[in-house]
């Protein structure tokens, strides 16, 4: 049992790997397998590639991912991200509810937000490549539809693995680390949330490539839902499926005006106040035993952690050799 | 309308006829230039007769005359598509003075790029006859004995039914798909025409099933009699190449001639094979 799941998975991502070859191609290669095969009048049938014997599940599931979890974790995340309208402390309380998870915030992480991204990513790829865009000679609507939504795909893949290299900087162990930082990589503190939030999207270029990948993303979501209820059968008539539009029209129009004015209050941000309340708040919840120096270290600031609290700064230091480098 | 259209054209008499040719299966394509004298009231099809009768291009070349292919000529068997004008439709229906209307210097002319050119504008339709063998397209009745009388249709079963029995598997629905790709295989030396047919059969099986064939499956699985091969339809949209390859530009319905509701039967077989895959694994 454990055999044939390692197999499986070695097939899926050796399939995956086989992405500039086209559906049609690999088809091509199995027939002259096939011909061959005749004529050597075996009986052994060379199997069918893996990603067109399992088409079906793969693409329903690809299907289901963009909503769960991809499409729900990015309603939560830009929800997240507007507190910072409210204030400072409000982004920084939400990011604590999320790091209240502690050393489980990986595996949770990488369960239900990167995995599926890169499944959908992937996958999404290996579609695009199966297709043939002619929107040149057919300018229906739904047309330029499919295909902004394979181009706004391959911008949020790009986008996506950008902004998590440049937020979060993909892994967190030190010898990493100490090649991502300097390439502008890991960016954000989550105890020092709006503070790094704010410090990373100075400038206007970052901004201005946020807000193309962060809109790709939400047309990406609102469009891949309509067409999500077409590919489950969940509406089915012409006047269905125009119902089915304006609501995502308008969920596609409220999550860009949503991370829009994330992003607002993201470049709004005044950093050195922002940072002042959250060492306050992290020395209280430090009194409180809420959180100890030990785990916290990494997700401070580099300079919050050595400014201000001379005795914890030593302490924070200490514990760098094991969580990252100063 | 259309005699202003005539007065707007009455300065030349002739107009041009640009035609994408091919001699044969797997040689390269080349454009051609024909003039045609202006006559009232043609079509496509009287267009390519008059430079098959001429068989002389612009240039005063003579050429072999335009391969086409048709027969109904009143746009229901669905043989004479081409993409004229940029646009994939039948020829029998293409009316010289419209297209004349939206472009009064030419006629653009080009084989479907989704099949296999045999000659000129002539391809080779049968990916999509298979498509319909796979998914049984057809009322399953084969009894030495006769069965009686079927089971009598309801008027909305028999009301949606019909307008799906309209298709006349023209292939302007695989034409305008984007996710509907050629395949093209060459004969080999030496090979039969019959393992040859398999082959292509086999190359046919792994590609987009299309439109046409979802749309007859779902026309076939809501006959009273033609339901007891249901499940076998569905799992003919659920193998390769099957409904997962839809990507819903729905071209396919902008672009039928006969007005199928196209987008409607992916729609239900979406759910149909949803249902189907649940069935499958948790009921067997």
């Amino acid at each position: 049992m454990v055999r044939r799941l390692v197999r499986w998975h070695v097939n899926f991502i050796l399939s995956c790997a086989t992405t500039g070859v086209s559906p049609n191609e690999l088809a091509g290669d199995r027939r002259t397998d096939l011909r061959d095969a005749g004529k050597q009048d075996t009986v052994e049938k060379a199997p069918a590639p893996f990603l067109a014997r399992h088409e079906f599940l793969i693409r329903r599931l690809h299907s289901l991912s963009g909503l769960i979890p991809v499409g729900a974790y990015m309603v939560v995340h830009l929800t997240t991200n507007a507190s910072v309208l409210n204030s400072s402390a409000t982004f920084q309380r939400a990011v604590y509810a999320i790091h209240s998870l502690g050393n489980l915030l990986p595996l949770v992480e990488w369960t239900f937000i990167f995995l599926p991204i890169l499944f959908h990513a992937i996958i999404g790829v290996v579609i695009i490549r199966g297709g043939l865009p002619n929107t040149g000679s057919y300018k229906y609507t739904n047309n330029i539809r499919y295909t902004l939504q394979r181009a706004t795909g391959m911008i949020a893949f790009l986008f996506i693995m950008w902004h998590v290299f440049h937020m979060h900087g993909w892994f967190h162990f030190p010898a990493w680390l100490r090649v991502a930082e300097p390439l502008g990589g890991a960016q954000f503190s989550p105890y020092n949330a709006a503070s790094t939030l704010g410090a990373a999207m100075s400038g206007l270029v970052v901004p201005a490539l946020y807000a193309i990948g962060v809109l790709s993303c939400v047309f990406h979501l609102a469009n891949g839902i309509w067409t999500m209820g077409i590919t489950w059968g969940v509406w089915i008539s012409p006047a269905a499926q125009k119902r089915a539009d304006v609501v995502c029209t308008v969920i596609g129009v409220g999550l860009a005006v949503l991370s829009m004015s994330a992003l607002g209050g993201a470049m709004k941000i005044d950093v050195e106040e922002a940072e002042a309340v959250e060492n306050r708040m992290y020395e209280a919840k430090l009194a409180t035993g809420e959180l100890d120096e030990a785990s916290s270290a990494h997700k401070r600031a580099d300079h919050a952690a050595g400014e201000e609290h001379s005795s914890s700064a030593d302490a924070s230091r200490l514990h760098a050799g094991a969580g990252r480098a100063e | 309308m259309a005699e202003e259209a005539r007065e707007g054209r009455s300065s030349k008499d002739h107009f041009e006829v640009r035609i994408l040719r091919q001699n044969g299966p797997g040689q390269s394509s080349y454009w051609e230039r024909h003039r045609v004298k202006y006559e009232h009231d043609m079509n496509v099809i009287s267009v390519l007769q008059r430079i098959a009768a001429q068989a002389e291009t612009v240039d005063g070349k003579s050429v072999a005359p335009v391969c086409w292919d048709c027969n109904c000529l009143e746009e229901v068997c669905g043989a004479c598509s081409m993409n004229i004008n940029g646009r994939v439709r039948q020829a029998c229906s293409a009316l010289v003075d419209r297209l004349l209307e939206d472009n009064p210097s030419e006629i653009e002319l080009q084989p479907m790029t989704k099949f296999p050119v045999i000659r000129d504008l002539m391809v080779d339709r049968s990916r999509m006859f298979r498509g319909l063998t796979r998914v049984k397209g057809w009322v399953p009745v084969d009894s030495y004995e006769n069965m009686g009388p079927g089971p009598r249709q309801t008027r909305a079963t028999q009301e949606v039914a019909y307008p799906l029995s309209e298709c006349m598997s023209c292939g302007c629905c695989q034409e305008a798909c984007p996710q509907y790709t050629k395949i093209e295989l060459t004969r080999q030396e030496g090979e039969s025409e019959e393992d040859f047919s398999a082959r292509k059969n086999e190359a046919f099986d792994r590609g987009f099933v299309g439109a046409h064939a979802i749309s007859q499956a779902m026309l076939f699985n809501s006959n009273p009699t033609g339901k007891n091969a249901a499940g076998e339809r569905l799992d003919a949209l659920m193998a390769e190449g099957g409904i997962q390859v839809c990507g819903n530009a729905q071209n396919c319905v902008e672009v039928c001639p006969k007005n199928i509701p196209l987008t409607t039967s992916i729609a239900r077989a979406g759910r149909a094979t949803t249902l189907h895959a649940l069935k499958k694994w948790f009921d067997e």
